[in-house]
């Protein structure tokens, strides 16, 4: 890996300088005064306002769950295998049969679902490789945490319950 | 690390399922014969006069152009399941190739339109009752459906109808080592005709028939009773029959493969390694017409949970005066001490367990040349057969290589008169019974095993970990006296050392 200088043309009034500056300056001025008289918002008072995102935002992962709060999911790895940040961490296993309510369609379950939401780049991938519709992004975009551990999804978090998706 | 008066052959890395491919060659005497000479796709091949067109197709390494469910190239042919189609010139109908001896002159299509539409036709009829839960089936990525389908198969089913399911079966313990799941068969009857013919124990029938054949153990109190049940679980084309050491584990395309040998007897039998970024998952056997075959025992393939064990002692251990324990430590710590030790003993032993490899008993031999005298040990007594297949009871993979680089078997007096005892062993061969002597342990040991010698009050005063057969290389040599070499398979992930580097600790030179 070598250096490359780049060299650029400028104008007499960026060589001047001070033409630009005068130039922002007067922009931080006009919008100072319109938000000072005529009540102007640059930006949202957050927490107690919130920006509305687009319905296709990808935030926090979460696993659906069927009537009798079983999880969708059959462990069946497409998701870690997909995803790009290997992020996903799953143990399979047999499912008892009491919970085997579709027959065939449900005799593994995850042992545990891990999934390490500081190594996700979210890029939705295990959402759509998933056959069961079992992982899915939800809309929530809050996920600041004290620790790290707490960064680490498991499978009781994931099998909460998500509201305006699912 | 090789010496020349031994043949060393590498295991042959080959496809599972799939024959010898050694092309036949025409005798080059002139008066021999000339061989006979089928055409397949365009090209002459010769073969041995009564091959079928299956086979001269996999000798010559032309077995992905045929699709087969029933053939298995172990076991006899059934001609059942119509997948392996061809066309042969002048021939009124398609031909199943597995069953249809190859004739001289004979004209071979396996890509005719005709043949592609009649596989269609077979895939479909397949995957009419075939419940497609691809994502839960262990078999997906290697499941020969999966394959077939993508390559043959209809990209939609014309059935309509409800799919059968065995509610029973499934998910039904056939024994404790497989499950089956009716739904997923294809009915090819490949594990039928092996209890039938490879193990002749007749544990597994197909029940009734058409929609409602189903297959079940002979008698079903007893379940599966053969040593060979893994074998099943391999060549069953889809997920009906699957190992429940392996089944739910891992998804098969995670898995990394190595060929190695099996060390779980004297059999020597070839397998392929199976594991994840180092951590083995299973073994499954490699064809070997000398050695095993297609198959390998039950035994052997459960036996890499010795290797993989989480009591297996990966760090060096020395007895503690103070507490009368041992104790972990580093590998300079504990050269000091066993070469202490070895130097101030007055009379040394060195029992060389019959599961190390030929080479590292000729560095054992050398090491001890005129330090101690070095006998060998299985502990299994006279190796013989335990059935008509692969199982011998000699559970040691080198009681013969040991034997040909010219050491003598442990008398059972031999160990009286000793001060300290070098027992040397890699997780096979059985302990030598041990009393009043100090004992230094060498080679692959579990926290079980070195408990129970603690509590019969033998006196060990340092463990020093070694490899086990799959993380190194060197060969064996096997009942039979043919000799196999193989290299490592996965690296060990502990501190254990191989051997030239603990025989350098133990008589304290540098190597
Ligand atoms: S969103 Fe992408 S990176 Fe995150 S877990 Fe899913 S597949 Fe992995
Ligand atoms: S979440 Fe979906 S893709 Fe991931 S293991 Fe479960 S079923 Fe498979
Ligand atoms: S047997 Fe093959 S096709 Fe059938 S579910 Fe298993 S992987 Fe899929
Ligand atoms: S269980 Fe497997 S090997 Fe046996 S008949 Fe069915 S598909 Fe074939
Ligand atoms: S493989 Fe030939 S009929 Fe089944």
């Amino acid at each position: 890996m070598g250096t490359i200088n780049v060299s650029r043309k400028y104008t007499l009034a960026q060589k001047i300088y001070l033409y630009y500056i005068i130039k922002g300056m007067l922009i931080n001025l006009k919008r100072f005064f319109r938000g000072l008289f005529l009540q102007e918002n640059w930006t949202i008072q957050y927490p107690e306002q919130r920006r509305e995102y687009s319905q296709r935002f990808r935030g926090a992962h979460f696993i659906s769950v069927d009537k009798n709060k079983t999880e969708n999911c059959t462990a069946c790895f497409l998701c870690e295998t997909v995803c790009p940040a290997e992020c996903i961490h799953i143990i399979a296993e047999e499912r008892p049969e009491d919970e085997n309510t579709y027959g065939v369609w449900k005799e593994k379950k995850p042992a545990s679902f891990d999934i390490d939401l500081l190594r996700c780049c979210f890029c939705g991938f295990c959402e759509e490789a998933c056959p069961k519709d079992a992982i899915k992004l939800s809309r929530d975009y809050e996920m600041s945490v004290a620790t790290r551990d707490e960064a680490i999804f498991d499978l009781n978090h994931l099998k909460r319950e998500v509201k305006g998706r699912g | 690390m090789s010496n020349s008066s031994f043949e060393i052959t590498m295991p042959k890395v080959d496809l599972n399922y799939t024959s010898a491919k050694t092309p036949v060659h025409s005798d080059p005497n002139p008066e021999a014969k000339p061989l006979p000479k089928v055409t397949i796709d365009g090209k002459a091949y010769e073969f041995k006069p009564g091959d079928t067109i299956m086979q001269v197709a996999e000798r010559y390494n032309l077995h992905e152009d045929i699709p087969r469910y029933c053939y298995h190239p172990g076991m006899p042919i059934a001609g059942t399941c119509r997948m392996c189609t061809v066309e042969v010139e002048k021939a009124p109908k398609l031909m199943t190739s597995c069953s249809t001896p190859a004739g001289d002159g004979m004209v071979v299509h396996t890509r005719s339109e005709k043949v592609l539409k009649s596989r269609n036709g077979v895939m479909d009829f397949l995957l009419a009752n075939h419940p497609l839960d691809c994502p839960v089936c262990d078999k997906a990525g290697e499941c020969e459906l999966q394959d077939y389908t993508f390559e043959y198969g209809p990209q939609e089913s014309n059935f309509k109808e409800e799919k059968r399911v065995f509610k029973e079966a499934t998910t039904k313990k056939l024994s404790d080592k497989v499950t089956l799941n009716m739904n997923r068969c294809v009915h090819c009857e490949r594990c039928v005709r092996f209890t039938d013919d490879v193990t002749k124990t007749n544990d597994l029938v197909m029940l009734n028939r058409g929609w409602h054949k189903e297959l079940a153990a002979t008698d079903e109190k007893v379940g599966l009773t053969n040593d060979y049940q893994g074998c099943l679980t391999d060549f069953c084309p889809v997920g009906a029959l699957t190992f429940n050491d392996f089944r739910f584990e891992k998804r098969v395309w995670f898995l990394d493969k190595k060929p190695s040998l099996c060390d779980g007897c004297s059999k020597g039998c070839n397998i392929e390694v199976h594991h994840d970024k180092e951590i083995v998952q299973r073994y499954m056997p490699i064809y070997n017409e000398k050695v095993n075959g297609h198959w390998m025992c039950d035994e052997g393939r459960l036996s890499y949970h010795t290797y993989a064990d989480a009591d297996r002692i990966v760090s060096p251990l020395v007895h503690d005066q103070a507490s009368g324990r041992l104790a972990s430590t580093n590998w300079e710590t504990a050269s000091q001490v066993v070469n202490a030790k070895v130097k101030s003993a007055t009379k040394t032993l060195v029992v060389l367990g019959t599961d190390a490899t030929t080479e590292e008993g000729m560095l054992v031999k050398g090491a001890f040349a005129n330090r101690a005298e070095v006998k060998y040990h299985s502990g299994f007594g006279d190796n013989k057969a335990l059935d008509h297949l692969l199982r011998q009871s000699d559970k040691t993979p080198n009681t013969n290589g040991l034997k040909a680089i010219g050491l003598s078997p442990l008398a059972p007096t031999d160990i009286n008169g000793n001060d300290l005892v070098i027992v040397i062993r890699q997780g096979r061969a059985r302990l030598p019974k041990v009393e009043g002597q100090d004992v230094i342990l060498v080679g692959v040991y579990s926290r079980e095993e070195i408990e129970t010698l603690k509590t019969s009050n033998v006196r060990v005063h340092a463990v020093l970990p070694s490899l086990a057969t799959i993380e190194k290389d060197g060969s064996f040599t096997n009942c039979d006296g043919h000799t196999q070499s193989f290299t490592a398979a996965v690296t060990h992930r502990g501190k254990s050392l191989a051997m030239p580097r603990i025989l350098a600790a133990l008589v304290g030179e540098k190597r």
